[in-house]
């Protein structure tokens, strides 16, 4: 009786740490790898979203005014677009891939590693069962 | 006894198992994005009775039903380099509108541009441009509480390499709007090609 008992206990602890495995992988990848690299990427590209707009336009617009102008439009003198940028605008980020792949990999890791817990558990009880009967 | 134990072993595999499937399941929900109303009704192509012009009134928000946008407009300027500004990677990015060009409504090419893609916050506001076809339409609210509609006369997917600087923002005879993200093959972090929608004033409000 004592066994069975032992047994039940052993089956609900696999299923208590299998549930908490993934978990963990989960909190510990989402948070820590998503913030700094979306950190960085700012830095990276132009400038700060809402505070920066009105600051962005006086301290700038009259530095470059004479050489985008000069170097990136057709030659046509003053165009309908002020200012012509040069080259192509970089609107894609594509970390989101690598992001889940490693969370999918980690989350694969630690059901196998919960199965294999729950595993051994299950043989070691057996094993005693089957010495003590 | 034994019997018992072998149940046992069953349900702990069970557990493992229910488990990791609901991992992946969590995974897949969190990529997608609700998608706005979808508008069956197309407008006609192109303005009838020549382009109608506004005056100067900066864009405060962006709809294009075709493709359930609906988002607020930031201004946006240059970079260092001198290339335009992109919005910033946020969780809910928004459209940028390049003030240097025409407000939209006014002569001139109206530039609005948006990420395909977000990094590790997944989809940008712009991630389904590529469905826009001819025909489709797009509206932007203007600050002054006017509006301009606009329709879809062409996408277009080019290499970054060989951006077509003087189609877009070079001069036109009407209103015209180009909406720009990215798209095509990636390369590291980014993508090889720009997407370009390019749309002419279709009706107007003040």
């Amino acid at each position: 009786m004592r066994r069975t008992v032992l047994s039940a206990m052993a089956a609900a602890c696999v299923a208590v740490l299998a549930s908490t495995v993934p978990a963990f992988a989960d909190g510990a990848s989402a948070a820590p790898t998503t913030r700094p690299s979306s950190a960085s990427e700012p830095s990276a590209r132009p400038s700060v979203p809402a505070s920066a707009e009105p600051s962005a336009a006086p301290t700038r617009e009259p530095s470059r005014a004479a050489a985008p102008v000069a170097t990136a439009a057709p030659g046509k003198g003053r165009g309908q677009v002020g200012v012509v940028p040069s080259g192509a605008p970089d609107t894609g980020v594509t970390t989101s891939s690598d992001g889940s792949g490693s969370d999918g990999m980690l989350i694969g890791g630690g059901a196998a590693g919960a199965l294999a817990v729950g595993g051994a558990a299950v043989f070691l009880v057996r094993r005693r069962q089957a010495t003590g009967a | 006894m034994i019997r018992l134990s072998g149940r046992a072993f069953v349900t702990a595999a069970l557990a493992a198992l229910l488990v990791s499937c609901a991992g992946h399941g969590g995974d897949g929900a969190s990529a997608t994005r609700p998608s706005g109303t979808h508008v069956s009704a197309r407008s006609s192509a192109g303005p009838a009775n020549g382009p109608q012009v506004l005056g100067r009134s900066v864009p405060a928000r962006l709809r294009i039903p075709e493709i359930g946008v609906d988002t607020p407009v930031m201004r946006l300027g240059l970079a260092q380099d001198g290339s335009v500004q992109v919005p910033p990677i946020t969780a809910h990015d928004r459209a940028g509108w390049y003030q240097y060009s025409p407000t939209p409504g006014q002569m001139g090419p109206s530039v609005i541009l948006g990420h395909v893609t977000v990094g590790a916050y997944g989809d940008g506001v712009f991630r389904h441009l590529d469905r826009l076809r001819r025909g489709d339409g797009i509206t932007v609210r203007l600050e002054n509480g006017g509006s301009a509609e606009f329709t879809v006369t062409s996408v277009r997917t080019v290499a970054k390499a060989d951006f077509p600087t003087k189609e877009v923002y070079g001069d036109v005879d009407r209103p015209e709007l180009r909406l720009i993200t990215c798209g095509g093959p990636r390369s590291g972090d980014g993508y090889l090609d720009n997407l370009i929608v390019f749309a002419a004033l279709s009706t107007a409000s003040h």
